[in-house]
């Protein structure tokens, strides 16, 4: 309650300090890449709430959360290898597969969910340990081994399902998505606590400040020991994993598997970690960022359904947000030191 | 394993017997026995090209030895492996400074491993890897609040760059430790610390490997000075046998005999004028070349002999002074610039910046003429062949036709199908940089012949090159150069090695012998 100052001499000194500390802040603020998509993100929201009544019901804003439940987690494995300096393309594909797989074990092979979750995940894993070696041993470029899968994905769902869905999966799935807690719907709680252990692995783990370093300076990664082929390899490894958690949330929440789901999310994933400050070169960009960037989408794409535009020009709005967003980023690096080139 | 199974071993930190690396047939080390004591500062001297890099990238592991064995305190050192090398408690700061840019310096100087006092394995411990990089930084005498550890390393100037990255080899208490011209890119202040340091490795009861391009730098440092020439180690020498005049001698080896002069063409009309050039890490530079003369540029590495030939093709901006080639003002912006006033360039690195090696031999060759060779901006197959044919057989290049893809040539074929696709564009000015790298001996002297050629063609040629006998065997004069400036100009018959080393290492005696009216220009900004 002493709300006596400790140094009161100090004040003469003290007083350009504040403004000084304020003008510290403020270039601080500017200098992150992920302020601004968060700022972004609260500017879109309330200006589109203001304009749209149900925006911000809370039906609406359930809606998104299970949205985001796609796009966000596909976004954070995808950030993970774009931060290698490396893309995956395959995530949107490799989502709608992984989705029919599970359902085709389950419904077809009669397998329990639980058993088919599983062996599909292992799937997506062993898909992720493929690119990351034909990446790290081959050098293949990830673009050119990420497009193959994408391909091979798509046509997979497709001739596994002959193009009609899938139906009668266990209740189990639609329970995963259609359960809520406190009205937050559980696949939000999947994309967040995905942002969370990624957050968490990329900043307080070596592993993860590895994959910064791997991403930034190869030559100086490797110099340094560490184990360049397996930190790259593992980020693929989780993209695709999360892909697959992707899947099954989805083909829970439509109750049926349709094979043309997926292909094309992979672009979405892409902008939302671009949007949120991820380096295309590697390196550079924090989860964070890449979680705003997704609500940032998530919110613009929504939010035109809310305001009754056309559907056509929904995707120029959102092709014209990543325009902006990427013009913003470079005059922001170029003018805060020569960082990117 | 670690323990020291002799007394021997454990007075000798690495031990090298017939270490040897072969580029192509070229070898480039050869190394029969050589020992490195503990607490000892061993100087290396040499020129460019003399085996230093090969030397200490075999230590390190960064390059593949061909064979020989390395033992460092008793224990086998596995070949081409960085990893290994460090275990074996090797560290090495290189010119290039391998530091991530986007990492914070706290992130760098611990790069690839943890803090040691932490108990956390997984978990990244931010107060103590904080810690030791701030111990790290003030154990090597800097202090981590000037600097920052928390900074992004991209933010910070490049000498502190080098002082971070030897504060990193440092930090991982090294057996051995190398360091790769340390000082090229410090100041005086900084420049001594790092003399100090290597010193008190030395004390410490390592082994420091000092690779110098300044002899009185390596002189003051060393305990024990090699010479390598040629790949090969040509003096041992103990710091009281070790003067200037010593190592210069050793560096060089016999003089060999000049070449006889060539006959100049008799126009003597300056081609190229250079007023007060200036460029990033070049200059003030002034320079005539005239038409049917030779130039050559020499210096040590990173002299600025690549610079100039860059600047002068517009390929780097110049940020001041004047260029006039023929007579008229001459500003590039690009390289194309420099082509469209005749202006023909060369690059060092003929895989990397002159060709497409898997295309053609004819795609490669006419690569710069197309639209000379176009009818209407249409190209035909048998003019172009006819063409690629033509330029082969002018330079005669060795191959089965012209389909060929070039990479499947020899280097000095390779080289000469470069310079018949330069000459293809008829010059007026023709720059070379390093010319002959990479070709062997019997092609070497087909390169030279065309060199000749071209200036006997009333061409003016410029060429930068790291080889002294090339220099004194085709140039007229000899522009040396010396931190981005020219330190001498030598006429062909003054240009001994000594003379060209001397100025080119900036010992005193380099004022002396340059001749009058060749200035070293001292007139500093002049084309600010």
């Amino acid at each position: 309650m002493s709300a006596q100052p400790v140094a009161p001499p100090e004040t003469p000194t003290a007083l350009p300090r504040p403004a000084n500390h304020g003008m510290r802040v403020l270039r601080r603020l500017a200098e992150s890449p992920e302020a601004g998509v968060v700022i972004a993100c609260v500017v879109v929201f309330i200006v589109i709430s203001l304009n749209a009544p149900t925006y911000a019901s809370v039906g609406n804003l359930q809606v998104m959360g299970r949205d985001l439940s796609q796009t966000g987690i596909l976004a954070i494995g995808e950030a993970l290898v774009i931060l290698t300096g490396g893309i995956d393309l395959s995530v949107g594909a490799l989502a709608g597969l992984a989705g029919i797989l599970a359902a085709w074990f389950n419904v077809n092979q009669g397998m329990p969910a639980p058993v088919a979750i599983l062996i599909t995940l292992l799937i997506c894993a062993a898909v992720g340990t493929w690119h990351g070696t034909m990446v790290t041993r081959l050098n293949v470029p990830p673009f050119v081994i990420t497009l193959v899968t994408y391909t091979t994905a798509q046509g997979l769902s497709l001739s596994i399902t002959s193009g009609t869905p899938i139906n009668g999966i266990s209740p189990l799935f639609s329970n995963l998505s259609s359960y809520y807690i406190q009205q937050v719907p559980v696949p939000a709680l999947f994309f967040f606590g995905a942002a969370l252990v990624a957050w968490f692995a990329l900043e307080r783990t070596y592993i993860g400040r590895q994959i910064y370093a791997v991403g930034g300076n190869k030559e100086a990664a490797r110099l340094a020991g560490i184990p360049v082929r397996r930190r790259i390899t593992s980020t693929y490894i989780a993209s695709a994993l999360l892909a697959g958690v992707v899947g099954m949330l989805v083909i829970g929440r439509m109750n049926v598997a349709d094979p043309s789901v997926g292909p094309g999310w992979e672009l979405v994933a892409i902008a939302a970690a671009v949007v949120g400050g991820v380096s295309l070169f590697g390196g550079e960009g924090r989860i964070i960022g890449v979680a705003a960037g997704a609500i940032l989408l998530e919110f613009i794409a929504n939010g035109l359904l809310a305001l009754h535009v056309s559907p056509y020009y929904q995707q120029v709005v959102q092709g014209l947000v990543l325009g902006i967003a990427i013009l913003l980023d470079r005059v922001r690096a170029s003018y805060f030191g020569r960082g990117r080139r | 394993m670690s323990e020291a199974t002799s007394p021997r071993s454990r007075a000798v930190t690495a031990r090298l017997r017939g270490v040897h690396k072969s580029y192509g047939p070229v070898r480039v080390l050869d190394l029969p026995e050589l020992d490195l004591y503990a607490g000892e500062v061993v100087g290396v001297v040499g020129e460019n090209g003399a085996g230093k890099s090969t030397m200490m990238g075999a230590l390190a592991g960064s390059v593949h030895r061909d064979g020989g064995d390395i033992e460092i305190d008793g224990v086998h050192l596995a070949s081409g492996s960085t990893e290994a090398a460090a275990r074996l408690g090797i560290a090495m700061v290189s010119q290039e400074f391998p530091l991530v840019g986007q990492l914070s310096v706290a992130e760098n100087l611990l790069l690839g491993r943890r803090p040691r006092q932490t108990r956390r394995h997984v978990l990244l411990d931010r107060a103590a890897v904080r810690a030791e990089a701030e111990a790290m930084l003030n154990d090597i005498g800097l202090d981590p609040r000037a600097i920052g550890v928390h900074r992004e390393v991209r933010t910070l100037p490049v000498p502190t760059r080098q002082m971070i990255e030897i504060a990193k080899a440092w930090g991982r208490e090294p057996k051995l430790l190398i360091l790769d011209e340390p000082t090229s890119a410090l100041g005086p202040v900084e420049a001594e610390m790092v003399l100090g340091l290597s010193r008190k490795v030395a004390e410490r009861g390592g082994t420091v490997l000092f690779i110098g391009h300044r002899l009185d730098e390596v002189r003051a440092v060393s305990d024990r000075v090699l010479v390598l020439r040629n790949g090969q180690l040509v003096a041992d020498l103990t710091p009281a046998e070790a003067t200037e005049a010593r190592l210069i001698r050793e560096m060089v080896g016999g003089e060999i005999s000049h070449g006889e002069p060539k006959p100049q063409a008799a126009e003597v009309e300056p081609y190229l004028e250079l007023v007060g050039l200036t460029a990033a890490g070049l200059g003030p530079v002034d320079l005539e070349v005239n038409a049917g003369e030779i130039v050559g540029v020499a210096g040590l590495m990173g002299s600025g002999r690549s610079r100039l030939i860059h600047t002068v093709a517009g390929a780097q901006p110049a940020t001041g002074g004047t260029m006039s080639a023929g007579g008229a003002r001459y500003a590039p912006h690009n390289p194309g610039d420099a082509a469209a006033v005749g202006i023909a360039m060369i690059p060092e690195d003929r895989k990397e910046q002159a060709l497409v090696l898997f295309a053609s031999v004819q795609a490669n060759v006419t690569v710069s003429i197309l639209r000379q060779l176009s009818v209407h901006g249409l190209l035909w197959p048998r003019r172009q062949r006819d063409e690629a044919a033509r330029i082969t057989d002018s330079v005669h290049v060795r191959m089965r036709s012209v389909e060929q893809p070039i990479g499947s040539l020899s280097g000095g074929n390779q080289q000469r199908a470069i310079f018949g696709r330069a000459f293809a564009t008829r010059p007026r000015l023709l720059l070379l940089d390093e010319p002959t790298r990479g070709v062997d001996v019997g092609a070497k002297a087909e390169i030279y012949e065309l060199i000749d050629r071209a200036a006997a063609d009333g061409m003016a040629v410029l060429v930068a090159s790291s080889e002294l006998e090339e220099l004194q065997l085709i140039c007229h004069r000899i522009a040396v150069m010396r931190r981005g400036q020219i330190a001498a100009i030598l006429p062909h018959k003054d240009a001994t090695k000594e003379r060209i080393m001397t100025a080119a290492a900036g010992t005193g005696a380099a004022v002396d012998t340059t001749p009058p009216g060749y200035g070293a220009s001292p007139t500093n900004g002049a084309g600010q």
